[in-house]
């Protein structure tokens, strides 16, 4: 029997999760027109490192002394797993922060010797070194060579109804995701999303206006490269294993098809597009279990969909879905006036609102 | 008033082309100093040296006393000397506010560390926008603010692009062709309002220019380079009868 609830919750878990990583490549494709092709490897790292912390952490606590690979450790995890909840969700942060280092610090050093020349070569670089992790990843022992990690222990692996440990975990994901997309949304409003924007539309000419290009691109695949590297925890989290195959170059293009859907720099439209390129992937995998044996395997007919969708979009709508807007700051006060903002606020009777766009860092038009 | 700018025995060659060979000369504090020359003489790669994105491969740069050659173009910048490029090269597809926000040095709110807490910077932002709404309004772009700069036409580029410097507080403006592809009046207007800023902020200009005739009328000293050498220099009227300069151009 098809079940709606799961289902849902695995889209959205999946989105969560695929939109954490679109926002991150709009930060930096979207808004700084660095050509990320090799996204995948820093949410690989990502994935790599939670499997490697929580399943050791538990094991040592735990008092086994398995190689954490092995089918011992696998069943010793399935046995303890649910033991301790505190230990759960502490090995839960843990890992996240771990992993946003981790990443973060590799995908600064990556990337700092190519910043000083053009966008292609940081993208070629960058798709190298996926591909290079991924093999590496394949071959070397500690973390279970091809085979990967089994058995990463769920946050929430302590509650017994599935459904509600299922929910529990996607509300955990959007929490992040919208930690995420706020932080996300107030850089790129702010004066230094006004460089970065300046960089992707004429680097020489940035530097010309004295911002140091280099030094504000390495920063910020700093962060993005990290926050690729915590989506990546969560989906060890979610699905409770890893392996070096899931980490494709196929990864890399979907998210950027996500980006080019919803529209470069603009983030609700990268949430769009994680959800619409999200739902095309669970969907097509529910078509194949609700009607088995149909001529052709709907999870190819995903990968034909999503070009025919690149395709269109780029015909009919090359800058995206959502369009880019214009970084709204104190400045448009200056340009626009203090009236038409207060009528705005009283007539939506403001206090909530206001403190939402506060927060966001936007302007209040 | 002394040299603001000082280039002694600059060379620059690239592979065995020498675009510039030991070049030396002054920027007067004040003045709106012209650089002319025949295609591919060198004043390009001249400006390219001084602002900082080539090493000269011998000889000094001096702004204000300090030796610049050998810094980023960004670092160059930050210490008070802008220029523009022979074919303008704004941020097309932000607003021209957003342009001219850009400008200013040193703004809080461009650390990605800060960039966060509003409360840090929204306080220099307004500052900044109510100077630049001023700047507008005195220059007469200040309706333009919610335009895309590709919208704007080739004078208003250029204006916007000449703002920029001076809005980042610049003390010298390099200027490669302001006037290139604009019909004689507009191009005039370019340098009518080049004098009028020099004049109320005691700017430095200096000028790469090919429509001699606008240059002459505003310029108080020139330089002429040729084969990336400096052929000769003087006042306007001095240079305009140098019988080198002349042969140059013409081609004796």
């Amino acid at each position: 029997m098809f079940d709606v609830v799961s289902f849902l919750i695995s889209w959205l878990t999946l989105f969560g999760i695929y939109a954490i990583l679109a926002l991150c490549l709009n930060m930096e494709t979207g808004y700084t027109g660095m050509a990320n092709f090799g996204l995948v490897a820093f949410f690989g790292i990502g994935a790599f490192m939670t499997g490697y912390l929580s399943i050791s952490s538990f094991l040592s606590y735990f008092g086994y002394n398995y190689p954490i690979y092995s089918l011992d450790a696998v069943i010793a995890m399935g046995r303890v797993s649910d033991k301790n909840p505190i230990l759960n969700i502490g090995v839960f942060f843990l890992s996240l922060t771990f992993s946003f280092l981790v990443s973060g610090s590799v995908g600064y050093l990556v990337s700092y010797p190519t910043l000083r020349v053009g966008p292609a070569f940081l993208g070629i670089t960058i798709l190298s070194f996926g591909e290079m992790t991924r093999v590496f990843m394949r071959h070397f022992q500690p973390t279970g060579g091809a085979y990967g990690l089994l058995g990463v222990p769920n946050p929430f692996a302590w509650v017994q109804q599935p459904t509600l440990k299922g929910l529990l975990f996607l509300l955990l994901t959007f929490a992040i995701l919208a930690a995420a997309f706020v932080y996300f949304e107030v850089l790129s409003n702010s004066p230094y999303g006004r460089v970065l924007r300046s960089i992707r539309e004429d680097e020489v000419s940035s530097l010309c206006i004295g911002k140091s290009v280099p030094a504000v691109k390495a920063k910020l695949l700093f962060v993005a490269s990290g926050m690729s590297g915590v989506a990546g925890s969560l989906l060890a989290f979610y699905l409770g294993s890893v392996s070096p195959d899931m980490f494709g170059t196929a990864v890399t293009f979907e998210v950027w098809s996500m980006v080019i859907l919803g529209g470069r720099g603009n983030h609700v439209g990268a949430l769009l597009g994680a959800l619409v390129f999200s739902l095309l992937g669970r969907a097509s995998s529910a078509f194949n279990f609700l009607f088995p044996g149909l001529a052709i395997d709907p999870n190819y007919v995903r990968w034909m969909l999503m070009g025919a969708v690149i395709v269109i979009i780029l015909m009919y709508r090359p800058k995206g879905i959502l369009v880019e807007k214009p970084v709204r700051t104190e400045a448009w006060r200056v340009f626009e006036g203090e009236e038409g903002r207060m009528v705005f606020h009283r007539k939506i009777g403001g206090v909530i609102k206001k403190a939402l766009w506060w927060l966001m860092g936007r302007e209040v038009r | 008033m002394g040299p603001i700018l000082e280039v002694q025995g600059v060379s620059k060659s690239f592979g065995g082309v020498e675009a510039l060979k030991d070049v030396t000369l002054k920027v007067e504090e004040g003045s709106v100093t012209g650089l002319i020359g025949p295609n591919g003489s060198g004043k390009t790669t001249l400006f390219n040296v001084i602002a900082g994105f080539y090493q000269p491969d011998s000889g000094r740069v001096l702004f204000e006393g300090r030796r610049i050659d050998g810094l980023n173009p960004d670092e160059v910048y930050n210490m008070g000397l802008a220029r523009t490029f022979q074919n303008p090269r704004p941020f097309s597809s932000m607003t021209t506010l957003e342009n001219l926000m850009l400008s200013p040095r040193g703004q809080i709110g461009e650390s990605l560390a800060k960039a966060p807490l509003r409360r840090l910077w929204s306080g220099e932002e307004f500052k900044i926008a109510k100077n630049i709404k001023d700047f507008m309004s005195r220059v007469g772009i200040a309706d333009l603010y919610k335009m895309r700069v590709s919208d704007l036409s080739g004078g208003h580029i250029k204006m916007v692009e000449t703002s920029k410097g001076i809005l980042g507080g610049a003390r010298l403006i390099l200027l490669d062709e302001p006037a290139a592809g604009l019909q004689y009046a507009v191009g005039r207007g370019v340098f009518e309002y080049i004098n009028s800023l020099r004049k109320s902020l005691n700017l430095t200009f200096f000028v790469i220019e090919h429509r001699i005739d606008l240059l002459f009328d505003f310029a108080d000293y020139i330089y002429v380079l040729h084969m990336g050498r400096l052929l000769s220099e003087g006042k306007p009227k001095e240079v305009a009868s140098d019988p080198e300069v002349i042969r140059a151009y013409i081609g004796g």
